[in-house]
């Protein structure tokens, strides 16, 4: 069982042919990733609200067997009538679990009033947010976390380059969750995440279909997790913080 | 792949010994390795290290100091002499800008002396110095998200190649293949900095014909040991 925390649908703008919609299913397919929980990279990117409108009507039209996708809400921090409008019109069906922010796009970094505002209003929603973390600022997350009670949040990426800030910031809260999906796979990072964060904290992201997931599956290998840290790592983690049910053998 | 200590990441082994149990885990037969100590201290001392040991697994690669395009005449002259068929330039950790005259330079000397040059930095800012010359040189940190530049570059450069490791996007191996031909890409791993195995299961599940993966996964770099 493997449930993918960061996954994203449609076309990104770089030279790559990602934008089919049933690309993250293949990919799920192949690399035998049982749940992906998406954003519409239109929304993180561009157009919040016609980009979660899309993202609703593809999942709606996933086939009902197989790899199961979930949703996120995606929140621009500089839009927050439009994300109190989007939260309430999807979060009620079930089918989107969370909510995603960036920060480079909107231009509002993790301590900014926008970026706590819109967090304020995720945590009234009552649901978890993936939170896009580059850098050593993701120390600011402990802040909103202390002004709200309820809320959980997913360092996404782990800090990026600063992901040793990433995880001692999760070791200082225990609903700060990291998940250390980049690009750039900076030799034993996950093994440094699990020898430090609570193991009820580490989650597993691939940020498909921007980057291939052999890239998370390949550095959750490299840090050869015994069989707790990989169950909790890889699933159920994640089914427990977004209430995904799942289906072991 | 490097071998040596890491001053950032003190908490890595990036000894001989336990880059080529890295290797072998992955199932990777042979690795061009140059010396840290040579890239980020001293290049005459990293190059005798590498000199003196040249078995296999691992092939040498030199290196020469871009701060100091002075003994890098000598230096490359020495490392010619000795056999060396490739040299690993430290541009981004040495600082040494595209239009420094130091790089300029080096990248003279490495054409004229018929060396292949692996470099660091972002393709799309380092293609500079090397073009126009013939040059054979393979960029270690083309990245998904710039394929397109490197695919332009590649157009016009018949020597220059990307390594596989940050080229990560689902289709990116593929795509630089269709685009201009297996023979502008490399296998790279990243040793010892970055895990092996991204790289490595993303090339091994590529969609390429098995000519093609046999290219960029060893041939490329075979022909730079023999051209």
């Amino acid at each position: 069982m493997i449930i993918d925390v960061h996954a994203h649908a449609g076309p990104w703008f770089f030279a790559m042919d990602v934008g089919a919609p049933d690309l993250g299913l293949d990919l799920m397919r192949r690399y035998g990733i049982d749940v992906a929980i998406v954003s519409a990279a239109e929304a993180v990117t561009y157009d919040v609200v016609s980009g979660n409108r899309w993202l609703a009507e593809v999942l709606a039209a996933d086939p009902p067997d197989g790899p199961r996708r979930y949703g996120y809400v995606t929140v621009n921090p500089t839009d927050l009538a439009a994300a109190e409008a989007d939260l309430t019109r999807y979060l009620p069906g079930g089918r989107f679990v969370g909510v995603k922010i960036h920060t480079s796009y909107p231009a509002q970094g993790l301590g900014s009033t926008a970026m706590r505002e819109a967090l304020g209003l995720v945590a009234d929603a009552g649901v978890p947010a993936l939170v896009h973390t580059w850098g050593a600022d993701v120390w600011s997350l402990l802040d909103v976390l202390d002004a709200h009670p309820s809320l959980r949040l997913v360092a996404g990426h782990m800090g990026g380059p600063a992901w040793r800030e990433g995880v001692a910031a999760a070791v200082r809260c225990e609903r700060l969750y990291v998940e250390p999906c980049c690009s750039i796979t900076d030799r034993g990072k996950v093994r440094y995440a699990l020898d430090r964060v609570p193991p009820g904290q580490v989650l597993f992201g691939t940020d498909a279909t921007l980057i291939d997931p052999a890239v998370s599956l390949g550095m959750v290998a490299d840090a050869e997790p015994d069989d707790e840290e990989r169950e909790r790592m890889l699933w159920r983690n994640a089914s427990e913080l977004f209430g995904i049910p799942v289906r072991t053998a | 792949m490097l071998v040596g200590r890491v001053p950032s990441r003190h908490d890595l082994d990036a000894s001989r010994p336990a880059v080529l149990a890295a290797l072998a885990a992955a199932g990777i037969d042979r690795a061009l390795t140059g010396s840290l100590r040579g890239g980020l201290f001293d290049a005459r001392s990293g190059n005798d290290e590498v000199l003196a040991d040249p078995s296999p697994p691992l092939i040498g690669v030199g290196t020469v100091d871009l701060r100091d395009a002075l003994t890098a005449e000598t230096e490359l002259v020495r490392l010619a002499g000795a056999g060396v068929r490739v040299v690993r330039l430290f541009c981004a950790e040495q600082g040494a800008e595209p239009d420094f005259p130091g790089l300029r330079h080096v990248a003279a000397l490495t054409a004229a002396h018929d060396l292949t040059v692996l470099t660091s930095g972002d393709v799309r800012r380092y293609w500079r110095p090397f073009a126009g010359r013939g040059a054979r040189v393979c960029f270690l940190d083309v990245h998904a998200y710039h394929l397109a530049d490197f695919v332009l570059l590649a157009r016009d450069e018949p020597g220059f190649v990307a390594s596989t490791r940050l080229l990560n996007a689902p289709d990116s191996i593929e795509r630089v293949v269709a685009e201009v031909g297996a023979h502008h890409l490399a296998y790279g791993s990243g040793l010892p900095r970055f895990d092996v195995t991204p790289s490595a299961l993303r090339l091994r599940l590529a969609d390429l014909t098995s000519q093609d993966w046999a290219t960029v996964s060893h041939g490329t770099a075979r022909s730079w040991l023999t051209t």
